[in-house]
């Protein structure tokens, strides 16, 4: 029950930084919207398309949502653990008594939730706009989702452990972004090179993929690969979360957790 | 005494890098007991701050062994930070886009309470701070004092038998200051927390301490009772005011034979302090006066305060 109340403490306090930094939102919303009108209206006009999905144009507004989703994702835990450590609040988040990995997962629910709902409303917006309407079957896109972005929150624990260490890992950072773009679209080669299927999101989004272009529903799809997209996911969140937890160690022999 | 709430027994951090070691705690052993009010004290890099966070298991010690309350602190903090909160930065403990409420809520549901459990304590905490009329403000829009008072009330909030306050005046004016230090007075004769302090401003822990922990290059160099250690130097410190002035030789040759705390002029008389353990050396320094025809104005034990002798203790003066 301690868990609950720190978990809803945790929701309200994101939901109320997030709602009292309106300019950070809106702007936020808006250079995401401009930078997909970009991509789609140019490839539009580069007449680029095929029956792959991850060259058609509703490849590019699936891919662009899914990517900003793991964005997000992955970028929530970094800088969230950046700005707390600017703040000073970092080490008493750690001094909670049920445990700084309860802390990290409440600070990722709550995020989930925002996230979720600001890349589902973005992606109407998106489908609105360019008049390319997807298959919308969210009892099975959002748990797919759900677990493609799971995998990704391990990256984002390591990331963040480095953080912690280095501080200055906006570098590596920024480089991570393009990573995950090309992640996304080594999901439309995975007949080509089935191996991708064993890195991070690749087969999730592909799975995504079935649903939202090929109109598959979950409940039709092979437990299998389901069971699959679940184990290389929980792979890549347990490696990062190790990363983090030896990481946070290492912050906490040489003092660094109140230090930016 | 009652039962001892926190023990540090051993406690060593070095901080390992290329260009060497770094000792900041050596080998420091302390307790601390149920409602005692403790001050730790120590010049800039004594290694206070490195004791307060290796309590409060934000920081892992090289060696040595910390119970709160009971708790494994190095084996089991969790267990550990069920017992203790700590305010490490003042003002900087805070959410600033927070008010001041959903701070004090947000610190509560940190420590696992539910809001229905901790609602009426929120309001008390609210009156005793003073922030009533602040309640619903950001604390970004508060000033430094009331943030500060503010990072004390989230500690608090916890609900944590043992509390530590690293430097919790630092930075404010003298009324927030008398005012803070007011509450934890009171929070102290009250017998509601055990409280570990650091602090520079002497007058603080004077004022809410019964007992001083002095620490210097990371080791302790004294743990006293602030009345014992009064009592101690009020003992051996003597005054002795001369009219006019002693030449360098006469200086020189008081300041071989006896401990000299200063010696300091004005336009027509000379003042000695000195550090006397025997007694007798009262007499010494008198006959030395008359010898070199110095005229004696009046004669004096001298009451220092806690600065004074902070300041002797850790210039090595004094032990």
């Amino acid at each position: 029950m301690r868990h609950l109340y720190l978990l809803k403490a945790m929701m309200k306090k994101n939901f109320l930084i997030i709602w009292r930094y309106p300019f950070n939102l809106t702007a936020g919303i808006i250079s995401i919207m401009m930078i997909f009108l970009v991509i789609f209206y140019g490839a539009q006009w580069l007449g680029g398309g095929s029956p792959n999905f991850g060259n058609t144009l509703e490849g590019i507004v699936m891919g662009f949502m899914l990517w900003m989703f793991i964005i997000f994702a992955f970028s929530d835990l970094t800088w969230d653990f950046i700005n707390e450590a600017q703040q000073g609040t970092l080490e008493q988040l750690y001094m909670s008594p049920l445990g700084f990995g309860w802390v990290s997962v409440s600070y990722i629910l709550s995020f989930l939730v925002i996230n979720l709902t600001l890349t589902l409303g973005l992606f109407m917006l998106m489908m609105a706009v360019t008049g390319k309407w997807l298959h919308l079957d969210f009892f099975s896109l959002i748990p797919l989702m759900l677990l493609t972005v799971w995998g990704v929150y391990g990256f984002g624990f390591a990331m963040g452990g480095l953080a912690l260490v280095f501080k200055q890992v906006q570098a590596v950072f920024q480089i991570f972004q393009f990573v995950w773009v090309a992640l996304v679209i080594a999901a439309s080669a995975l007949e080509t090179f089935p191996w991708a299927k064993f890195l991070p999101v690749t087969w999730g989004v592909h799975l995504i993929g079935r649903v939202l272009i090929g109109g598959q529903s979950l409940y039709s799809m092979p437990w299998t690969d389901i069971a699959f997209l679940a184990a290389v996911s929980g792979t890549y969140f347990g490696l990062g979360y190790l990363i983090f937890k030896r990481l946070e160690g290492i912050a906490r022999d040489r003092g660094l957790l109140g230090h930016y | 005494m009652a039962e001892p709430v926190l023990v540090v027994k051993n406690l060593t951090k070095i901080y390992r890098s290329r260009r060497g070691d770094i000792v900041a705690v050596d080998n420091v052993s302390f307790r601390v007991y149920k409602n005692e009010v403790v001050g730790l004290l120590g010049p800039n890099g004594a290694g206070k701050t490195t004791i307060i966070k290796s309590i409060c298991t934000i920081l892992r010690p090289t060696a040595g062994e910390i119970w709160v309350d009971g708790a494994d602190a190095i084996r089991n903090p969790r267990a550990a930070l069920e017992k203790v909160a700590a305010v490490l930065e003042g003002n900087r403990n805070v959410y600033w886009r927070l008010t001041v409420k959903d701070n004090l809520e947000f610190f509560a549901g940190l420590q696992g309470q539910s809001l229905r459990s901790v609602r009426s304590y929120i309001d008390e905490l609210i009156e005793m701070f003073n922030l009533k009329e602040k309640v619903h403000e950001q604390a970004r829009a508060l000033s430094r004092g009331m943030q500060q008072k503010l990072a004390v009330a989230c500690a608090l909030v916890k609900r944590t038998p043992i509390l530590l306050l690293d430097e919790p005046t630092l930075g404010l004016d003298v009324e927030t200051s008398y005012e803070l230090r007011w509450i934890l007075k009171r929070m102290a004769e009250r017998g509601e927390r055990t409280i570990l302090l650091s602090s520079h401003d002497m007058n603080v822990v004077q004022d809410i301490c019964e007992r001083v922990i002095i620490i210097n290059h990371g080791r302790i160099v004294v743990d006293d009772k602030i009345e014992n250690l009064k009592r101690l130097f009020t003992a051996s410190a003597y005054r002795f005011e001369i009219e006019g002035h002693f030449n360098q030789t006469q200086e020189q040759k008081l300041k071989e034979q006896f401990d000299l705390i200063k010696i300091s002029r004005d336009s027509s008389r000379t003042v000695i302090e000195a550090e006397l353990l025997d007694g007798q050396k009262v007499y010494e320094i008198i006959d030395v006066l008359k010898e070199n025809g110095c005229r004696l104005e009046s004669v004096g034990k001298q009451y220092p305060d806690l600065e004074e002798i902070f300041l002797r203790i850790v210039k090595g003066e004094k032990r």
